[in-house]
């Protein structure tokens, strides 16, 4: 009889000014949290396996780039108009320096990178180009397709949301 | 001796005589505080029930204007099996919201410059019959009017679906775009897309 009660309570509570404010309360603070702290994302797409599978979920963490610049090899969430739809790079190169590849291989300044997140092989070739002031060069961690088909290249700092949590 | 009286909580009446209540003068009955709260919350949920009908109900400009580009997108979209008839009427619907000509600049797709509705709508007819299937959608609105008649818009646009050759497509872009009120109508007028990564 208690127990019925009891889960009679938890699901259908009574409607008491405590029990809204406590539901105000905990409302807010998952708009705060997951809408402007750790927002959750859903991975659609290959481009960064092996590190990230298509329909894996995580979160962006928005705090991670406030007191720093993102480095070499870091993985971040870039934005396009909102947040809604984000996109998921590594990066590669950063503000004034030299970018290439040649021959899959990644060359920052003329040397070669040891890239070992890289699982796929990739016979990309492209021309040394420098990354502008305020911003770094992107790409997806599968580079095993054509380099048409990748989104990849050098994008503003202010695009970058943050990364993600894991 | 003195007894102490307790508080019983009863009016001292030893004669048991009837008296009136007279109901203090000056001051409003007193309404217990559960109940003030209670009656805050309903009135601002009344409250909130009102906005929420009057935003429901009342067609802003930044919906009819969002109401473009849902007509967009029901016209670029393609399902399996879509027969010529719902082609054709697509292809006029994508037709009725553009301006007559209308500036272009989707690299993408190789489209740039000023194109006639003509052009466009052609354009739409061509690119359908590589595509077994296509989904427009647009997210992340956000509308300026920055003058009388004209409606800047920058969204994201995601184009999902497979080529006849079973190819998926995944697409993102960044758009700006502006349209421009012609006859209560706000059309179409420039498309842009905005380079988020340079390669």
């Amino acid at each position: 009889m208690l127990l019925n009660r009891r889960v009679s309570q938890f699901f259908f509570p009574s409607l008491t000014p405590a029990f809204m404010i406590r539901a105000g309360c905990i409302a807010l603070a998952a708009y705060l949290i997951f809408g402007h702290l750790l927002t959750p994302f859903w991975i659609k797409g290959n481009s960064m396996e092996p590190a990230y599978q298509n329909g894996e979920v995580n979160f962006c963490w928005k705090l991670r780039y406030l007191f720093s610049k993102p480095r070499r090899g870091d993985v971040v969430v870039i934005r396009f108009a909102g947040q809604r739809i984000t996109l998921l790079k590594r990066v590669i190169a950063l503000e004034n320096e030299e970018v290439e590849f040649r021959n899959g291989r990644l060359l920052i300044d003329g040397k070669e990178q040891n890239e070992p997140y890289l699982r796929h092989p990739c016979n990309w070739t492209l021309p040394s180009r420098r990354v502008e002031p305020d911003s770094v060069y992107v790409v997806g961690d599968n580079r095993s397709g054509p380099m048409q088909n990748h989104v990849f290249g050098q994008t503003s700092l202010s695009r970058i949301l943050g990364g993600p949590l894991w | 001796m003195v007894n102490p009286v307790r508080n019983t909580g009863k009016s001292f009446n030893p004669a048991g005589r009837v008296t009136k209540k007279i109901p203090p003068t000056g001051k409003p009955p007193m309404i217990p505080d559960r109940r003030k709260i209670k009656y805050v919350l309903i009135g601002l949920g009344l409250i909130a029930i009102g906005i929420g009908i009057f935003f429901m109900f009342f067609q802003s400009e930044e919906k009819r204007v969002k109401k473009q580009f849902r007509l967009l997108s029901e016209g670029v979209s393609k399902e399996t099996g879509e027969n010529i008839f719902t082609m054709d009427q697509k292809i006029k619907k994508i037709g009725s919201l553009f301006n007559d000509t209308c500036d272009m600049a989707i690299p993408a797709h190789s489209l740039s410059g000023q194109m006639t509705r003509e052009e466009i709508t052609g354009y739409a007819a061509r690119g359908r019959l590589h595509l077994a299937e296509l989904q427009l959608t647009f997210h992340d609105f956000m509308i300026a009017f920055p003058q009388e008649g004209e409606a800047r818009v920058r969204l994201t646009a995601r184009l999902t679906g497979r080529t006849t050759t079973g190819e998926a497509i995944n697409e993102a872009h960044e758009i700006d775009c502006l349209l421009k009120k012609t006859e209560k109508k706000w059309m179409f007028n420039r498309i842009e897309v905005i380079e988020v990564l340079k390669k």
